[in-house]
Order: structure tokens, then C-alpha cells, then sequence
């Protein structure tokens, strides 16, 4: 790598924006599914 | 219109918002010269780690008021932040890690910042660990409130712990007394971002607030 080069670090990116994603998305399909059922009990 | 039905519609907001930071943040933010695009985690891990210390806090606060007026509705309002506070922790303690490796060279390294994040997580997980065990609501109440001012404590320990002890965790970009230090374009999408993770925290928790009015399981 010369001194101006900029690390190659895109696929720690990738997998940081990937995993945030997937549990922000998880969380909103468990409260979604747990709401659904509290919605249809009352 | 529902609080359930209107965390959902400010959730889904939220996530639109959301898809629209990573592209700004992928297209349309430069990219750091010495980290290379491992810097852009930046935007979703400082951010998620705000929403976490942001539901630490508001645990703190409700428990606290808990404590004082006896309503349980600060009890069901600190049970909901804890609860977000944990999805929020997760995705600050995973994001962090995959900036560390490439940035520090190592995964983890048992750093103040890091060691008390890694507490605070936790707080959370203890805190309802301990409202799971308890059965009489009222002794479940007042232990948790115990538990969250705990937390509470442990938040500006967690914020000053880079000028407290010394840390290999970068200092504050934007949380601090002097002008933000990076470039206008980087600080708007962190902005944005803090502000994005701010709506989905209040989103998450409206959800589970009216989910644990209805089941009375706070």
C-alpha cells in the first residue's frame, strides 16, 4: 500500500450496516407479530 | 388512532428514514482518507449507541419517578426503554467490532468505553432478568427501579470515560464543548442519523409501552 492509498476496509462497512439492519428489522417484526396478537386478544 | 397503531406508522417512518442515512451515507458522504469506508460505521454505530444511553437514561429518569408518585406507568415506560434500550446496545456492541478490527486491528480490547458499554448492556439484560424473576408486581416495580437508576449512574461515566481514563475509543465528534470535529458533509449524516435512531427509539417504545399496557404485563 503506498503512504496515499486508502485502505480497503469496505467489507467490515458492508457487514456493520448489514448487521444493524437485520436486528433493527428483527425488532420491528417482534413487536409488530407480539402487538398483532395483543391487538386480536383485546 | 391506537399508541400501538401510531408507534407502528412512526416505526415504519423511522425505517424509511433509515434506508434513506444509508444511502447518504454511502453515495453522497466522502469518504475518511486514513480508515478508508470502515468510517462510515460511524453512522450507525454512534448513533445506535446514543438510542441506547438515551434508554438507559429514560429508564433511569421513569424509575426514579416511579420511586416518588407510585404510578405504574413510569414502571411500564422504564420495562419498554430497557427492552429497546437492549435492541439499540446490540447493534452498538456488533457495529463496533467491525470498525475496531480493521481500525485497531483487534475485535475487542477491554478498554474503559468499552468495558462499560459492555455493562450497560448488561443493565438491560439484568434488569429484565430480574422482572422476569420476580413475580408480585409491585416488589418486581420497585426492584427494577432500583436496577434502572443504577444505569442511570453509569451514563456519564460512560460519556467522560475518553477523558477519564486513557482509551483507544475516539472522543466525541458532535457531543462535546468545541465546534464538531469533521467535515460539514460527515456531521449533517450524523446529525440525520442521530435524529433517525431518536424517531425509531420513540417508535420501538410507544410499541412496547401499549403492548405492555394491554397484556398488564409490564
Amino acid at each position: 500500500m503506498t503512504p496515499d492509498a486508502v485502505p480497503q476496509t469496505g467489507g467490515y462497512m458492508v457487514a456493520a450496516y448489514i448487521v444493524a439492519a437485520v436486528i433493527l428489522l428483527a425488532y420491528t417484526v417482534v413487536l409488530w407479530r407480539r402487538g398483532g396478537k395483543v391487538d386480536r386478544g383485546s | 388512532m391506537s399508541l400501538l397503531r401510531r408507534g407502528r406508522w412512526i416505526t415504519a417512518f423511522a425505517l424509511l428514514l433509515l434506508g434513506g442515512i444509508y444511502i447518504r451515507a454511502l453515495v453522497f458522504t466522502p469518504e475518511e482518507r486514513l480508515q478508508g469506508l470502515a468510517q462510515k460505521i460511524y453512522y450507525v454505530h454512534v448513533p445506535s449507541a446514543w438510542s441506547a444511553m438515551l434508554a438507559m437514561g429514560m429508564v433511569g429518569l421513569a424509575s426514579i419517578l416511579f420511586l416518588f408518585l407510585k404510578d405504574p406507568r413510569y414502571d411500564r415506560f422504564a420495562s419498554a426503554s430497557a427492552e429497546v434500550g437492549t435492541a439499540f446496545s446490540l447493534v452498538m456492541l456488533t457495529t463496533g467490532p467491525l470498525w475496531a478490527r480493521p481500525i485497531w486491528g483487534t475485535w475487542w480490547t477491554w478498554d474503559a468505553r468499552l468495558t462499560l458499554t459492555l455493562m450497560m448492556f448488561f443493565m438491560f439484560i439484568g434488569y429484565q432478568l430480574l422482572r422476569g424473576a420476580v413475580t408480585d408486581p409491585a416488589l418486581r416495580a420497585r426492584y427494577a427501579a432500583v436496577v434502572g437508576i443504577c444505569g442511570l449512574v453509569l451514563l456519564p461515566f460512560i460519556h467522560l470515560s475518553v477523558y477519564l481514563f486513557r482509551t483507544l475509543h475516539p472522543q466525541p465528534i458532535v457531543l462535546k464543548p468545541s465546534a464538531p470535529s469533521a467535515p460539514p458533509a460527515m456531521v449533517i449524516t450524523l446529525l440525520s442519523s442521530f435524529a433517525v435512531f431518536t424517531l425509531l427509539y420513540v417508535g420501538f417504545v410507544m410499541q412496547r409501552y401499549a403492548i405492555g399496557e394491554r397484556t398488564h404485563d409490564a
